[in-house]
């Protein structure tokens, strides 16, 4: 027994000493401008791994069934999210990590992966058994490759970057609930016992007007030289609270997640939280207890103040309280925001519209990427670019027309936005008839066509949270100025009501057509088979046609 | 030119300014219509533009082509390669005016229409000057007479130019206004004798839409029984297929590969696109099982193409042209994506059978269900596609009514043609054995 | 010649008596759980709360996630109508959250269909479908199916849009019967005409139970005046309270379990198919089927075997190839790109 005790323990210091993997785990809490709070979770897992030859058999802080997976599959960078809800740039500023409505995957394959179509599919399908989402839609015929966007956040080591191995999916239909977050958290090497984790109570987490769960692997540098890589997982839970919902403008961790923090994770080489307390986005408040630290973050020529707990062993939690002030506070609206809506009426034809606001002072570069489903053609030559009510022309476009029943619509468009500007990209598409048994089950909801995403790197870096791509920690976003911030801006989901057809009628259209058919078959045989003939119109006896039968024969 | 006329009759023809009215006229109307607000809801009803002749999918297919992305990789585009570069010539021809450009087409196919039906109603009266003397005595009622059936040609051209069908198609930039045109130039060909010409044209209306390649027997039948050469029907044959081999090859070159195959012809045979149209095959194919889909994809297009074919032509192989316009009916009620631009050329080709009238019997309830089923179908359809009250049924039946109207006159008329050949043969006495007695097929 | 074959059918049916009557020793060594909810929309939500119910009976009672599939067709509790977020009742009074915080739905939303149905419980499934969503019964697997949603004479209706018939679920459990999947199955159905699914039954080791027979329809519980709809069916309302009260040291009967809902409370008349089972209901423990039978041998000779430290491969070999990595920018030059 004892014997069993000491090689554990043994083996634990040998596995410390040579596998070096680290976990963090840090929770940012941002009041926003509009009566709302902005909670993320970040769990970062550090793994010093040499892909080529681990084989995810032995896994001390990384989740050994996403390393089997992307194992087995080839993956070189994965990322997926599931979110309910949109968030609104207009009003909250950016992310840390920005997600679409619904379910999106997207995945960079290592380049000697053979079939990258076959690995795609059988991602998605281990995805939905690992995740709890429906994932196995996913296929062909709702993937792209864009060739903008979604340029690998990794380190790679070749510099040409071909797209063929990128795959992007979106399944706006997918909504994200307990049955998500239970085998994500089983994920994290506390699970949910101690640790931030135990804040994530879905009675709570999902009583939210934004709540996204998420899960990015990549690759990154291990030091400056960069020439060995390690494994990032990032699990994120991204929550925007609204006070209206909470009952109170007093928030704290008690009454955002059910209880306060069961302890740090031991496991975790960090265990922190972060608290914006710069009085310029929201109105003051104190904080109980103080918090361990105040840090002041310069980037990008703005200035934020975060007050930062370490979190002790035991149990924790974080009162604050709104000072009550008639301060009346503007919103300065992000530099890039986006919407997106339905032209038309009726059943048969209409357009899409994508507005981008430009609310910088100068020109902006973006990729506009529209991931638009087979079941709606659109027709290229009606995209139309127009801004301030001036048309302008894209600086690149790149289009593949999609096939029905085989590839969606794929339209990247490369726009140099002029400075302060409202630019709308409208394009035509037409409704098109299904054959009845592709409708779901519930067929007038309707079908869902996917956000746009706008890709940017903005230039200044007000309201942003983001990380820098070289960090994996949100304590790495301080003090990160970098030449630009990358955004990709999701706009709303749309939904489209197709025309129907009637479908408890199959027997009756086959007849009913069948008929039709027969009307012409009938008489178009009586005319070619058969002569016209005088006959008497009297009606002749049985006799006198037995007689003539009789005649007839001899 | 005047004719021997037996019995003295008067001939009336069209003179030259009446023709150049009507034409003018129609070409007014045309433009009238296509520069008005009404052009894009004409050009966005399903009845009169399909997947296969939407000026808009043409459009997309020519953005798409010179911006260098192969239109045929998606597939909205169902036009061969060899049309686009049709188009794309004629459009430049005309310096980008799509109006004028149908406008003229149009015009132009009424024009060629009525030197056909002229050439056709010449030679059919010739011929019964010839066979009179076969007649029986007391049909001279059903013969046909100078000063009715020289006026034909004129009233084909009045048919097709005031047709409402045909202007619709038209103002609505539907291609059928080109297939027409193709037609009309292959039936000149026929009716003159010109071969060639006429396996040239046939050939290109064949691989614009597939089905008419079944009227290389009418064709055929058409040079070795009226034009009594049979050399003639040959080459015709013969250069049918050349030029539809030589089409094939300019399409691949110019499309670069063989995907046109399959938007066109693939899209023409196998149906997947499913939208509403005139139709049988729409909903018909929505509400399949997909287990039988492949049966009664190959049903429905052997019904449309090579079905009555064998039997009408051995039937009416001595009146190749009424054989030609049966044919034609045919493929315009059962092909998989019609439009009433085909109906339209059918109609217009009627006044060359005045004749038969007289002995069809379902002239008024062809022409009620027409008319109903015709201002029926754009009310259904916006009830169903923007009110939201009607649905898919309503259209279908509308459609059913259409297909059976146009049965009906079809049948009709052949059975009209029949009757006649018996009567001139026969006589109109109803006696039998000095009794009364009817008509019967058997 | 006659007689060798005499002979050799009397020794067949012999051996075959025999292992008949020691079946019920050999063979039950796990216990799996297919619990189906077929019906979609807000107002179906009892259907939810019912499998929910079964759900976590059989959770609490030992069977593993890994063990469990769970079909829901639609999300009752993050649906935006829902006044109380990812919270699943079936009781007004709010008094089990049968949804719970640690749930895993395997098949949901549309995926719940007759195909993947009939598939999941035959066992043919497409090449790379995950190992949660697949149902590696042995011989040695008692499984517990439990369906629930609307259905009719004959038939079980799956989201408003297709139907499984009592034959096909017969079919279905036949070939679970011919390869081997289940020791023996507990099969029970709570919607109206219940008793129609199982009447097609062949196949030997089933024991069906359904809430109403023939030409009867099962009633639902209650109104929750907050939500609006009905929360849970009378028939799984009565059964979940049965089985609250059941741990795993129960001697509690599936005898008594078939008796759980007497027509004065549950109007509709339980229907039960007994014939096809082997032994007497009444002294089959409960958790034979609801719970998870783990064999547990205690030894008292403990062999260690030496762990298998493979050092070597924990190494991180230098690769032979220096590569230099570096990152990407994230959007292209715009002066790079070609129009």
């Amino acid at each position: 027994m004892e014997i069993i005790h000491i090689l554990g323990v043994l083996m634990h210091i040998h596995s410390v000493l040579t596998s070096q993997d680290t976990f963090s785990e840090e929770l940012l809490i941002k009041p926003l401008y509009s009566d709302q709070v902005y909670t993320h979770f970040h769990f970062s897992t550090k793994w010093d791994v040499d892909m080529d030859t681990e084989t995810f058999n032995h896994s001390r802080l990384f989740p050994r069934a996403l390393g089997e997976i992307i194992k087995r599959f080839n993956v070189q960078e994965l990322h997926v999210s599931l979110t309910g809800g949109l968030w609104r740039y207009e009003n909250w500023g950016y992310p840390v990590v920005d997600a679409a409505p619904g379910a999106e995957v997207w995945a960079w394959f290592r380049p000697d992966t053979g079939d990258v179509d076959k690995n795609w599919k059988l991602l998605a399908n281990s995805l939905s058994g690992l995740l709890c989402a429906s994932l196995n839609f996913v296929d062909k015929s709702n993937s792209i490759s864009p060739e903008f966007s979604f340029q690998p956040s990794g380190a790679i080591d070749s510099p040409n970057v071909n797209n063929t191995y990128l795959r992007y999916a979106s399944l706006p239909r997918e909504i994200v609930c307990t049955e998500n977050l239970t085998p994500w958290k089983k994920l994290l090497p506390c699970n949910s016992k101690t640790g931030l984790a135990s804040l994530l109570n879905s009675g709570y987490i999902h009583n939210s007007r934004y709540h996204s769960v998420g899960l990015h692997l990549r690759q990154i540098c291990q030091d400056e030289s960069c020439e060995s890589v390690s494994l990032d997982l990032q699990q994120t839970v991204s929550l925007v609270y609204d006070y209206g919902i909470l009952g109170t403008k007093d928030w704290s961790l008690s009454k955002l997640f059910g209880q306060g923090v069961n302890g740090r994770c031991v496991l975790a080489s960090r265990s922190e939280i972060y608290i914006d307390i710069t009085s310029t986005t929201a109105r003051a408040f104190t904080l109980d207890p103080q918090p361990d630290e105040v840090l002041t973050s310069v980037r990008g020529g703005h200035h934020s103040t975060f007050g930062k707990y370490t979190l002790p062993r035991n149990f924790f939690n974080i009162y604050t309280k709104f000072i009550d002030k008639e301060i009346v506070s503007l919103n300065v609206p992000p530099v890039l925001h986006a919407n997106q809506y339905l032209t038309g009426y009726g059943q048969e034809r209409g357009g899409i519209v994508t507005k981008v606001y430009n609310n910088h002072w100068s020109e902006l570069d973006v990729v506009l990427l529209q991931d638009i489903p087979w079941y709606v053609p659109i027709y290229l030559h009606t995209l139309k670019l127009m801004s301030n009510d001036i048309e302008i022309k894209p600086v690149a476009l790149r289009y593949v027309p999609g096939k029905q029943r085989e590839r969606p619509y794929y339209l990247e468009v490369f726009i140099k936005l002029p400075p302060r500007s409202t630019t709308s990209v409208s394009i035509d598409f037409d409704y098109v008839f299904l054959k009845w048994q592709e409708y779901p089950p519930d067929a007038n909801h309707g079908f869902y066509i996917g956000s746009a995403i706008i890709s940017s790197i903005l230039p200044v870096a007000r309201n942003y949270t983001g990380l820098p791509q070289d960090g994996t920690l949100i304590s790495h976003s301080f003090n990160a100025s970098r030449s630009g911030y990358l955004v990709q801006v999701r706009t709303e989901n749309m939904v489209i009501t197709l025309p129907t057809p009637d479908f408890s009628m199959p027997y009756n259209v086959i007849c009913l057509a069948c008929t039709v058919v027969a009307l012409a078959f009938g008489p178009l045989h009586n005319i070619t088979t058969r002569r016209l003939v005088m006959k008497s119109k009297k009606k002749e006896s049985l006799l006198v046609k037995l007689k003539k039968f009789l005649s007839f024969n001899k | 030119m005047s004719v021997k006329n037996p019995v003295d009759e008067e001939v009336k023809r069209a003179s030259i300014a009446q023709i150049v009215t009507t034409c003018v006229i129609g070409a007014i109307i045309r433009c009238c219509l296509s520069f008005s607000k009404y052009q894009s809801i004409i050009a966005n009803h399903v009845e009169i533009s399909t997947p296969l002749n939407s000026w808009k999918r043409v459009s997309e297919g020519l953005y798409l082509l010179s911006n260098n992305i192969n239109p045929y990789s998606g597939d909205l585009l169902h036009e061969t390669p060899f049309s686009l570069y049709i188009y794309r010539n004629v459009l430049r021809l005309f310096q980008g005016r799509i109006e004028y450009m149908f406008a003229t087409v149009d015009v132009l196919t009424g024009m060629i229409l009525f030197f056909s039906a002229k050439k056709y109603v010449e030679e059919s009266y010739k011929e019964e000057i010839v066979n009179r003397h076969q007649y029986a005595k007391d049909v001279s009622s059903y013969l046909l007479k100078p000063d009715k059936i020289f006026l034909s040609p004129y009233y084909v051209l009045l048919a097709y130019l005031f047709n409402p069908f045909t202007v619709l198609s038209c103002v609505g930039y539907s291609t059928t206004v080109f297939h027409n045109f193709f037609l009309s130039a292959m039936l000149f060909s026929m009716v003159h004798g010109i071969a060639v010409i006429c396996g040239i044209f046939l050939a290109i209306c064949a691989s614009i839409s597939f089905y008419p390649f079944v009227l290389i027997v009418p064709g055929f039948l058409y040079f070795k029984n009226v034009h009594r050469s049979v050399v003639k029907a040959l080459v015709s044959l013969k250069t049918f297929l050349a030029v539809s081999v030589l089409i094939v090859v300019m399409c691949t070159n110019y499309g670069k590969d063989f995907s046109y195959l399959s938007n066109v012809y693939g899209c023409i045979l196998t149906v997947p696109d499913l939208q509403p149209n005139t139709g049988l095959f729409w909903y018909f194919f929505t509400e399949m099982f997909d287990h039988f889909r492949e049966l009664f994809i190959f049903a429905f297009q052997i019904n449309a193409s090579v079905l009555y074919l064998i039997p009408l032509s051995i039937k009416f192989r001595k009146q190749p042209f009424l054989l030609t316009v049966a044919i034609l009916t045919i493929i315009s009620i059962f092909k998989s994506y019609p439009s009433i631009g085909d109906v339209g050329f059918i109609l217009s080709l009627l006044p060359c059978f005045r004749h038969l009238f007289r002995c069809s019997q379902q002239g008024f309830l062809v022409g009620v269900i027409m008319l109903i089923s015709t201002s029926l179908a754009p009310i259904l359809w916006y009830l169903w596609i923007y009110c939201n009250s009607a649905n898919a049924n309503f259209y279908f039946g509308v459609t059913l009514a259409f297909a059976i109207a146009q049965i009906f006159l079809l049948t009709d008329i052949l059975f009209a043609q029949v009757k006649r050949e018996f009567v001139l043969k026969n006589g109109t006495e109803k006696k039998v054995d000095g009794e009364e007695s009817l008509l019967y097929l058997e | 010649m006659i007689v060798k074959q005499l002979i050799f059918l009397v020794i067949l049916h012999a051996v075959s008596t025999k292992s008949q009557s020691s079946f019920p020793n050999k063979g039950h060594t796990n216990n799996w759980a297919v619990l189906v909810d077929t019906s979609r929309f807000w107002f179906n939500y009892r259907h939810v709360a019912n499998v929910l119910s079964i759900y976590r009976s059989v959770k609490r009672l030992g069977i593993p996630d890994s063990q469990i599939i769970l079909m829901i067709a639609d999300d009752m509790a993050c649906n935006p109508r829902n006044p109380r977020p990812a919270t699943v009742f079936n009781n007004a009074n709010q008094h089990i959250n049968v949804y719970g915080d640690d749930v895993e739905v395997d098949y949901r939303g549309y995926e719940v269909t007759v195909e993947n149905f009939v598939r999941l419980l035959t066992g043919r499934l497409p090449p790379g479908t995950p190992r949660s969503k697949q149902l590696l019964t042995d011989e040695g697997s008692n499984v517990l199916i439990y369906l629930t949603g609307h259905g009719g004479d004959g038939f079980l209706k799956f989201q408003d849009s297709e139907e499984i018939t009592s034959q096909e679920m017969a079919d279905a459990l036949e070939q679970m019967w011919q390869k081997q999947r289940y020791h023996e199955t507990f099969f029970m159905i709570d919607t109206c005409q219940a008793a129609s699914m199982y009447e097609r039954f062949y196949s030997p080791n089933i024991l069906a139970v359904g809430s109403s027979l023939v030409g009867e329809d099962s009633l639902s519980h209650h109104v929750d005046p907050a939500i609006g709809v009905y929360i849970i069916d009378r028939y799984t309302y009565y059964a979940l309270d049965f089985l609250e009260n059941v741990d795993l040291q129960t001697n509690k009967s599936v005898g008594e379990f078939l008796k759980v809902c007497p027509k004065s409370v549950c109007i509709s008349t339980v229907g039960v198919r007994k014939d096809l089972f082997q032994r007497n209901p009444d002294e089959v423990p409960v958790t034979d089927f609801f719970g998870s039978v783990r064999p547990i041998d205690l030894m008292d000779q403990v062999a260690i075997e030496p762990l298998v430290v493979d050092v070597g491969q924990r190494k991180v070999v230098p690769s032979t190839k220096r590569r230099k990595y570096a990152y990407v920018q994230p959007i292209v030059n715009v002066d790079t790109v070609s129009l």
